[in-house]
């Protein structure tokens, strides 16, 4: 058992530290309907990473670091232009044609870099496993800076997000906040992405915010539940992989749904009575 | 009656155990990066060690995704063993920092790299990623030849007798048995390959380039344009006009390869497309070194004389 413990430490105290701050973004995400904003701008941070890796610099370098969060920014900026407007266009088919475009950039931009599919794997399911302390510790302090920026402000991101007239009534400058909420969610999902990948990351942002949906309804419930999800299913994944020797990241991935699976399933259960 | 029954096998099973440790314990514990390495610690380890291998043999080396199994095996080895040119380099040092086992690391007389000492090929005079997937030290498939294994497997026999001295007389007399059998083998397999000197043959990655010297063939076109760079239309054209031109009649190809490409080149050449694997147990009826190497110079062979013979390009 401390064997165990000895080679899951890092990984689970990744999976106990960082999803906090996913979960509370991602109970944003889903009532805002933007479900899969994180993969595009997760898939934009890759093809950051991509454009660095090309150009001769190291997965580690700070230029790539540079060069992911360049990307990154570009990208909030592009969705916050697209806030819905009018109803001609669905945002989630802009959110789509991102994704899309960018993975299809990557993969043109990597086609010419040896180690080219490996890397676009591991922005896939990431390297939870080997992570290392160091960049644990510095990805806890940036997401504890990040959520203390959502504390402070955390009125004005609700409106943002839940009650958008209210907000634009009480002279709310949505663009700004939106563009504010891009930027730092950006910063978040590009961060995790490389430790965990972009599978990872999307589960621990959707996963746990739709369990927490389906029983609670303030934000505080709501966050109380997400939490306690992703924290089980994290440490459910992480022996599941030690036991059984399987990809750890893939491992988590599919305990959240099963959590999902057994949290629907107690509802459904519940009303039935 | 139950419950006597539950002690009963407890204690059964804390005998087994016990009996088992002492014997666990006096077994080096043997990890290898690749199945090469393993079949040779096998031979000369013989009852002494217990191997285990990271990599399938299946499976690209340059690439190896990582298992919670492979810390805990690395965890617990008293001997790593790595080819040390750089070609694991990709995958191995995260997992032997996550081992957290001071045994093993980079430098110590228990982490072996069998290229030390040995004047790889191809070494980059400048190193540029424009190159392709290159490595500083040279080319890292240095065990398809012969001789480079009868050197790794001296290295491997000496830090097993530096890390168990007490049997360091075993080990010595289990590799003098497997360089006997090299050299013994290696005339044969190099009459084997005589009448094929200068031969050209298609590869898919630069992995041969020492077993070609060996044995007197040409294995210098490939399918990828760059090393670790996938094959595009444009070079493809390009090497089946050459593999015209210059008539050549086989492709190699191994496991983690994209045979596809291999498949499409040879249906519009008419070559023929041989299977080939740079790690024991890559191909059938393979499971040690010298197994291997004796059906990659069967088939090769094989193959070189039923193509070359039926075709006659105009030069």
């Amino acid at each position: 058992m401390s064997e165990a413990f000895q080679i899951m430490m890092w990984p689970l105290l990744a999976c106990l530290l960082l999803p906090g701050l996913l979960v509370y973004l991602g109970l944003h995400i889903v009532r805002r309907e933007i479900i899969f904003v994180d993969l595009a701008l997760a898939q934009v941070a890759a093809l950051g990473i991509c454009m660095a890796i090309l150009l001769g610099h190291d997965a580690h370098d700070w230029q790539t670091t540079a060069w992911s969060g360049g990307f990154t920014f570009a990208g909030a900026a592009l969705l916050t232009l697209t806030r819905p407007s009018g109803k001609r266009v669905p945002q989630e088919a802009l959110i789509g044609i991102v994704y899309v475009v960018a993975a299809a950039a990557s993969f043109l931009l990597l086609s010419r870099s040896p180690e080219g599919n490996e890397e676009l794997r591991r922005t896939l399911v990431g390297e939870i496993l080997l992570v290392q302390p160091g960049e644990v510790l510095r990805t806890f302090a940036m997401f504890t800076a990040i959520g203390i920026v959502h504390l402070i402000f955390r009125r004005k991101f609700w409106l943002l997000s839940f009650a958008p007239e209210q907000g634009e009534s009480e002279g709310l400058r949505l663009w700004l906040w939106d563009f504010l909420f891009y930027v730092l969610f950006g910063i978040a999902v590009t961060s995790f992405v490389r430790m965990g990948g972009v599978l990872l990351v999307f589960s621990y942002l959707i996963i746990p915010a739709v369990c927490a949906n389906i029983f609670a309804t303030t934000m505080r419930t709501r966050l109380a539940v997400g939490w306690v999800v992703a924290t089980l299913s994290s440490v459910a994944g992480l022996y599941a992989s030690y036991r059984l020797d399987l990809p750890t990241g893939a491992a988590i991935v599919c305990a959240l749904g099963l959590a999902l699976l057994l949290t629907s399933s107690v509802r459904i259960f519940h009303n039935s009575k | 009656m139950n419950k006597k029954l539950t002690i009963y096998r407890t204690l059964l099973t804390l005998a087994v155990f016990l009996a088992l440790v002492p014997c666990s314990h006096a077994k080096l514990s043997v990890v290898c990066t690749t199945a090469d390495f393993g079949a040779i610690a096998r031979d000369i380890g013989g009852d002494l060690v217990a191997v285990s291998v990271l990599a399938k043999p299946t499976e690209d080396p340059h690439f190896v995704d990582a298992k919670p199994s492979y810390i805990s095996k690395l965890a617990r080895a008293d001997v790593l063993i790595e080819g040390g040119a750089e070609l694991e380099t990709g995958w191995l040092p995260p997992l032997i920092d996550g081992s957290r086992n001071t045994k093993i690391e980079s430098g110590k007389p228990s982490h072996v790299m069998c290229a030390e000492g040995l004047a790889l090929l191809e070494v980059p005079t400048t190193l540029d990623r424009s190159q392709g997937d290159i490595h500083a030290m040279g080319n890292p498939h240095f065990m398809t030849d012969p001789l480079n294994a009868r050197y790794a497997a001296q290295r491997i026999a000496a830090a097993f007798s530096a890390v168990d001295a007490q049997n360091s007389a075993a080990y010595r007399q289990k590799l003098e048995v497997f360089l006997q059998r090299v050299d013994k083998k290696l005339p044969e397999w190099k009459k084997q390959m005589e009448p094929f000197q200068g031969r050209r043959v298609v590869a898919y990655h630069n992995s041969w380039l020492y077993f070609a010297n060996r044995f007197g063939v040409k294995i210098d076109l490939f399918l990828e344009p760059k090393p670790g760079i996938p094959p595009t239309p444009a070079h493809l054209a390009e090497v089946m006009t050459t593999m015209k031109t210059d008539n050549i009649t086989v492709i190699i190809i191994e496991p983690y390869e994209n045979r596809k490409t291999a498949e499409a080149v040879s249906a519009k050449t008419g070559a023929s497309l041989v299977n080939f694997s740079q790690y024991p147990g890559g191909i059938k009826d393979a499971d040690g070194y010298i197994e291997l190497i004796d059906t990659l110079v069967n088939t090769l062979a094989a193959a070189l004389k039923t193509s070359g013979a039926s075709k006659e390009y105009p030069k």
